[in-house]
C-alpha cells in the first residue's frame, strides 16, 4: 500500500540521513523515495504494512526522545542520526509493533535506500544516473580509446 | 514409426550443441525448450533483477509462477522451504533458448587431466562418493578443441598450460585491466604463473559476429554486440539452417516414454497449441533417440518423473545414484584494496576477469584438489555496495557514501571455484507434496557437500589472500566457508558417468544405463566438477556424444 503523507514525510527525512547530499546529490535528489514508494506497491507489497508501521514509529521515537511536539522530520540532523543509530542497534525508546523490530525496519530501509540510489535509473531512483557518475561507472562504455 | 530421429530436451549449451551436430549430420531433430527464444532487449539490463543479482526476479524467467522448487536446509530439515526461481536456494537456471550462456561470465576452461581421476590421485574420503571419470582428459581433448573453435574462445595458448592442447585458441585473450596488471605483479612476486583466463567472448570478429566492446555490464546480462558466445549464436543457428531442426519454445517435458525393453519411444510434454498461443496442451512426440540436456537439477527430475512399473525409481536408477552427488562450486573469495596509484586513469573495463592462476588446482598440502583463482567481473554499483565494502564500514550516512566513492574501483576480489568432494546425500528428489503448474512433482534439493570440500575451500581462501597481499593491497579481508549444499549455475553430478552400471547413471558416452537410446548432454554427467567453471566441459561432452550419435552405424 502507498504511504500516508506523514509516513512519506518520515520516509523522505529518513532517506536524507541514510544517503545525505554532499558535493554529490543524495538520496532525495536521486528520487530514491520514488523507488521505495513504487516498491511498496510492487515487489515489496508483502512487507509494506510492516515498513509503513515502522515509518510511523519513527515519529513516535522522535516524540519520545524530544517531546510530543516533534516528529522525525522536524529533528535536527544530529538528532535524527542519533535516533537512527539507536534503532540500528535495536535500542528503541518506544515499544515497536509486533510486525517489525526497530533494527529489522532500519536495516531493510538501508537496503531499499541504496537499491534505489545505486540501481539503474529505470527502477525509479538514481535519477540521471547521479550515483553512477559519482562513482565513474558507465554500463555502456568500456575501455577508453588510447 | 518415429516423428523424429532425435528429441532433445533443453536448448542450452549441451542441447544446442547436440542439435547442431546431429542436424548437420542429416538427422531430423525436435528441440524442446521450456523458456522463450529471448532477443537481446527481452533480457533486461535491470540491476535488481538479473542472474547476478536477483533480488526481486531475474531477467530470463518469463513465467516464474508455478515452477517452484523445495529446499531442505540441512540446519532446519523440519522446515522444507518452497523457493521461487530467483531465490538463491532455488539454485538457478536460466530458462531461455541458449540457457545460462545468454547471461554468463564466459569462463571457458578445460579441466585439469587429474580432475578426471580424483579418486585415484587422492583416495576416497570416508562418507564421500569421490570417483574417477570413466574417460580421460586425452579422450575429451579433441572435443574441448572443437568447442573452443566452434563456440569461440579467446585465450592465452602460450601460458594456459595446465591441460595439454594441440591447437591455439581462435582468438587472443582479453586485455589486462588495472586490477589485472596489479595482480600480475603480485603473482610474479610470489613466483606464481598467472595468465588471462580463457573466455568464450569475441576479442576479434569471429564467425560473423563483432568483437566485445568491453562494457561494464556483462555477467548476468545479455551482450549488446552478440559477442558473448554460446550455442544460441553458433550451433543452434547452424541446426536451424539445415531445415531439419524444429524448435518448440515454452515446451515443458513431462516424462520420457519407455517400452518393455527399456528403450525410449518418445517424450510427453506440455506446450502451446500454437507458437504464440496461451492455450497449453499435452503432446507426445516419438523419436529413435532421446537426449536430455536440462541442467543437473531438471534432468535428474525428469528421469525420476519418467518412472514406470518397470523402472519404479526413475530411468537409469537401478543403482540408486540418480539425483545424488549434486555439486557445484564453493567460491572462497578474498577482498583487497588496491593502492590509489595502481588504479590508473579509467583503466577498469569489462568483462573484468583477466588474470588467473592454476597454481593451486592440485598438489596442495593436506587437502584434496583445489581451485583455479582469478579476479572478478566489473561489479554493478549496487552489488559493490552490498558485498564489496570492508566489513567495518558504516552501512549508511556520509561515511558509507564516501567509502563506496573511494573504493569502487579499488576493491579487488580474487576467488576460485573449489572442486567439490561429492556426497551422495547432496541430492535432487521429487518433492512428495509440491507440484508445478502442470501437476508434476517439483525438484527437492537436500543435503550438503562433503566436509573435505570446506577444508579445501579454506586452503584456497588463504591463497587468495596471499595473492592480494603480495600485490600490495592496503587491506585484505574474507570470510571462512561453511558446510552447505552447493549447486547454482555450476550444478553438476546428479547423473554421473560410470564404467560399471552399479556406480552411476550413464556410461562413458552419456547413455543412460539400461536405456540404450537415452543420452544426457549436460553437467549432470560430471563425476566431479573440476576446479574450474564447468561450461567448456559440458560443451566438450556434448560435442563428443553428438559426434558418437552422428557416426554411421
Amino acid at each position: 500500500m502507498p504511504p500516508t503523507p506523514s509516513q512519506l514525510a518520515a520516509l523522505r527525512a529518513l532517506l536524507d540521513r541514510l544517503i545525505p547530499a554532499d558535493e554529490f546529490p543524495g538520496a532525495l535528489a536521486a528520487d530514491t523515495d520514488n523507488y521505495i514508494v513504487h516498491q511498496l506497491t510492487g515487489d515489496c507489497a508483502a512487507e509494506s504494512s510492516a515498513l509503513l508501521l515502522g515509518l510511523a514509529q519513527l515519529d513516535a521515537e522522535a516524540a519520545a526522545r524530544h517531546g510530543a511536539d516533534h516528529n522525525f522530520s522536524t529533528l535536527a540532523s544530529s538528532e535524527q542520526d542519533a535516533l537512527l543509530a539507536a534503532l540500528e542497534q535495536n535500542r528503541p525508546a518506544t515499544a515497536w509493533p509486533a510486525e517489525i523490530s526497530a533494527s529489522a525496519f532500519f536495516n531493510r530501509m538501508v537496503e531499499l535506500a541504496h537499491e534505489g540510489f545505486y540501481a539503474d535509473p529505470a527502477n525509479g531512483g538514481n535519477r540521471d544516473a547521479v550515483s553512477w557518475r559519482m562513482l565513474g561507472y558507465d554500463p555502456r562504455t568500456g575501455r577508453p580509446s588510447a | 514409426m518415429s516423428d523424429y530421429d532425435v528429441i532433445i530436451v533443453g536448448a542450452g549449451l549441451g542441447g544446442g550443441i547436440a542439435a547442431g551436430v546431429l542436424a548437420e549430420a542429416g538427422q531430423r531433430v525436435l528441440l524442446l525448450e521450456r523458456g522463450h527464444d529471448l532477443s537481446y532487449p527481452a533480457i533486461p539490463a535491470d540491476h535488481l533483477r538479473n542472474h547476478r543479482l536477483a533480488l526481486y526476479g531475474d531477467n530470463t524467467t518469463a513465467d516464474p509462477a508455478g515452477h517452484p522448487r523445495v529446499f531442505l536446509d540441512s540446519a532446519h530439515p523440519e522446515h522444507p522451504r518452497i523457493v521461487r526461481p530467483h531465490d538463491s536456494a532455488y539454485n538457478l537456471n536460466a530458462f531461455t533458448v541458449g540457457g545460462g550462456a545468454r547471461v554468463w561470465g564466459m569462463q571457458a576452461w578445460r579441466f585439469h587431466p587429474d580432475d578426471f581421476r580424483m579418486a585415484s590421485r587422492y583416495g576416497v574420503p570416508e562418507g564421500s562418493s569421490l570417483a574417477d571419470w570413466p574417460l580421460s582428459y586425452d579422450e575429451l581433448a579433441p572435443f574441448y578443441e572443437r568447442a573452443e573453435h566452434e563456440i569461440g574462445v579467446a585465450g592465452d595458448h602460450a601460458r594456459d598450460t595446465h591441460a595439454p592442447r594441440a591447437r591455439d585458441f581462435p582468438m587472443p585473450p582479453v586485455p589486462l585491466n588495472a586490477q589485472g596488471a596489479w595482480l600480475a605483479r603480485g603473482a610474479a612476486a610470489l613466483g606464481w604463473p598467472a595468465f588471462t583466463p580463457p573466455l568464450a567472448v569475441n576479442t576479434t570478429p569471429h564467425l560473423g559476429r563483432a568483437a566485445c566492446i568491453q562494457c561494464n555490464q556483462c555477467i548476468g546480462f545479455a551482450c549488446p554486440t552478440d559477442s558473448k558466445n554460446g550455442s544460441h549464436n553458433t550451433l543452434l543457428p547452424r541446426a536451424l539452417a539445415t531445415g531439419r531442426c524444429e524448435l518448440i519454445t515454452r515446451a515443458h517435458a513431462a516424462r520420457i516414454l519407455t517400452d518393455a525393453s527399456g528403450r525410449a519411444t518418445g517424450v510427453e510434454f506440455f506446450a502451446p497449441a500454437a507458437p504464440d498461443s496461451a492455450q497449453i496442451e499435452r503432446r507426445t512426440a516419438r523419436a529413435k533417440t532421446i537426449i536430455i540436456a536440462s541442467g543437473a537439477i531438471e534432468t535428474a527430475r525428469l528421469l525420476q518423473l519418467s518412472a514406470s512399473s518397470l523402472h519404479p525409481h526413475g530411468l537409469g536408477n537401478h543403482s540408486g545414484h540418480l539425483g545424488r552427488h549434486l555439486q557445484g562450486h564453493y567460491y572462497p573469495t578474498a577482498f583487497g584494496i588496491m593502492p590509489r596509484d595502481a588504479v590508473g586513469e579509467r583503466t577498469q573495463f569489462g568483462p573484468g576477469v583477466c588474470i588467473g592462476t592454476t597454481r593451486f588446482n592440485h598438489g596442495n598440502p593436506g587437502v584434496i584438489g583445489g581451485a583455479m583463482l582469478a579476479n572478478d567481473f566489473v561489479k554493478l554499483p549496487i552489488i559493490a555496495w552490498r558485498s564489496m565494502l570492508p566489513p567495518d564500514t558504516p552501512r549508511w550516512g556520509l561515511a558509507n557514501k564516501h567509502a563506496l566513492r573511494d573504493l569502487y574501483w579499488r576493491v579487488v576480489d580474487v576467488k576460485g571455484p573449489v572442486q567439490e568432494i561429492p556426497s551422495p546425500d547432496s541430492r535432487v528428489t521429487l518433492d512428495p507434496t509440491v507440484r508445478d503448474r502442470f501437476g508434476l512433482p517439483v525438484a527437492r534439493l537436500s543435503g550438503t557437500t562433503h566436509p573435505e570440500t570446506v577444508r579445501t575451500a579454506e586452503f584456497i581462501r588463504h591463497r587468495a589472500e596471499d595473492w592480494l597481499r603480495a600485490s600490495g593491497a592496503e587491506r585484505v579481508w574474507s570470510w571462512p566457508p561453511e558446510l552447505k549444499l552447493s549447486a547454482g549455475q555450476h550444478q553438476a553430478g546428479t547423473c554421473r558417468m560410470s564404467a560399471d552400471p552399479r556406480d552411476g547413471v550413464t556410461d562413458r558416452w552419456g547413455r543412460v544405463h539400461g536405456h540404450d537410446n537415452v543420452f544426457l548432454t549436460d553437467g549432470s554427467l560430471h563425476v566431479t566438477n573440476g576446479g574450474f567453471n564447468p561450461a567448456l566441459t559440458i560443451m566438450a561432452l556434448a560435442f563428443r556424444t553428438a559426434a558418437h550419435l552422428a557416426a554411421p552405424r
